[in-house]
């Protein structure tokens, strides 16, 4: 698989070396404390969609603050986390763990799937930063999408080892280093759903094709060496819809946070349906 | 929280409400404090929202149509039986026809000469060919849960349209010309 993009390495890049240590400390705060007084304001408009369940016969909206990004830790969550600790408590997004690896925080930012935690807030002087929840998904509140049937068509690939055969030594089910190396740029996947939700046929048909993220982890699972129920696997993928609905638009794959590749491994599973 | 029991109401599975006015007395418990300081700004979300029936099924604003299938919500998506002649055969057969196409387009001009036989074939590829892509577009576009008239209408005018076309692609291949030959004269590159 691709060699992984190293998210910390893209989170920090662009900022000064001597400045690192005052950036982690604001994001673990969201904002930053003390302002330099010389600095001029920085302002940004951030338009985040809008839509409570309590008022159902309002219409969604878009909602404009403005912070000062002075005083904003660098990325778009800790724009939002300030949005809800500071103007707007009413604002509602899931988020966790701030660096990237539960995948809470997926939204759709200026028109791409992406983690809030991961994704920069734009140079001020630019236009608004637009936010919305993950498109085409059922909005439970403002940013909260309803997943539910994203898990349950990943309960329906049996993400889990399945295998008749006791280990050897009764202990543990052992694997050569090249085939662990087959996980890698698989196994870091965390469902966040950012690919699922930017691939067209996965919004046209959501109900039956499975979708990169799922079809991802069935590839994971079909490659893992210790698993022996290859043909079963490979069975509830040979219909109709549940693979080949994927017409390679490569999407998932630029949408990824985690730099993996989902388009590459439904090719993969296409070969192995095929050859 | 509030789309599962939502969606739980909406099922035809009967869940006494008892048992979900049950569940939400705990939580609400906890969130108590929460839910005093929101209830000023928000009503819909005091305590006795659950039982009334009526209310809760203001919560669907989008369509009404059922989306997510009539399953407990922590149940997988059903597998559809395995068919490999609308998957894995009905894929290679497409890369296969895919990839016979560029020789047979190329093969009569390199070539030089005109054979009716390779023009038949030709032709028979790509009708095929366009038969299956035009067959994957109303898969993608016009599903079957959604829109199954217009589907199944759509599917027989395709089908019809390739028979139409077949037919006259025959009658081009006996009657006139043929098509590598019409290619031939009509390109003046």
């Amino acid at each position: 698989m691709a060699a992984l993009r190293a998210s910390a390495g893209r989170v920090l890049a662009s900022v000064p070396r001597a400045s690192r240590p005052t950036i982690m400390l604001a994001r673990s705060m969201a904002s930053m404390s003390e302002p330099t007084p010389s600095e001029s304001p920085k302002m940004k408009t951030f338009q985040v969609y809008r839509w409570d369940p309590a008022t159902p016969d309002a219409k969604p909206r878009m909602q404009n603050y403005t912070l000062d990004l002075n005083k904003t830790g660098p990325m778009i969550l800790d724009a939002l986390i300030r949005i809800k600790n500071e103007i707007d408590p009413t604002l509602t997004f899931r988020r966790s763990c701030r660096e990237g690896i539960c995948g809470s925080c997926a939204m759709n930012i200026d028109g791409q799937n992406n983690l809030a935690c991961l994704c920069r807030i734009p140079a001020a002087g630019a236009s608004d930063v637009k936010i919305y929840p993950l498109p085409h998904t059922f909005t439970v509140k403002d940013l909260v999408p309803d997943l539910t049937l994203f898990y349950q068509q990943y309960k329906s690939i049996k993400p889990y080892l399945q295998r008749d055969t006791p280990a050897l030594d009764g202990k543990e089910y052992l694997q050569s280093k090249a085939d662990r190396k087959k996980l890698d740029g698989l196994y870091e996947c965390i469902l966040c759903a950012c690919c699922s939700t930017s691939c067209p046929s996965y919004w046209w048909n959501s109900e039956e094709y499975l979708g990169p993220a799922v079809l991802l982890q069935s590839y994971r699972w079909l490659i893992d060496s210790r698993d022996e129920k290859k043909a079963e696997r490979k069975a509830a993928l040979d219909n109709s819809m549940s693979l080949y609905r994927c017409h390679t638009i490569l999407n998932c794959t630029r949408a990824c946070p985690k730099g993996l590749n989902p388009g590459k491994a439904i090719a993969e599973l296409k070969k192995m349906l095929s050859f | 929280m509030f789309t599962l029991k939502e969606a739980q109401l909406q099922q035809s599975t009967p869940i006494p409400l008892a048992i979900v006015a049950a569940l939400s007395v705990p939580m609400a418990s906890i969130v108590r404090p929460a839910l005093f300081r929101q209830g000023v700004l928000r009503p819909a979300f005091k305590p006795g929202i659950i039982q009334t029936g009526v209310r809760v099924a203001a919560f669907q604003t989008t369509t009404r149509k059922r989306v997510l299938p009539p399953l407990p919500l922590n149940d997988p998506v059903p597998v559809p039986e395995p068919s490999p002649s609308h998957g894995s055969y009905h894929w290679s057969f497409e890369r296969l026809l895919a990839v016979g196409l560029v020789p047979l387009t190329i093969a009569p001009f390199a070539a030089g000469s005109l054979n009716p036989i390779m023009d038949s074939i030709l032709c028979g590829t790509l009708l095929v060919h366009s038969h299956l892509g035009f067959q994957s577009m109303i898969i993608d576009y016009i599903p079957t849960k959604r829109l199954p008239t217009i589907r199944k209408l759509s599917g027989w005018a395709l089908n019809a349209a390739t028979l139409l076309v077949g037919v006259g692609l025959y009658e081009f291949e006996t009657n006139d010309v043929g098509l590598t030959e019409t290619v031939k004269r009509v390109w003046n590159a």
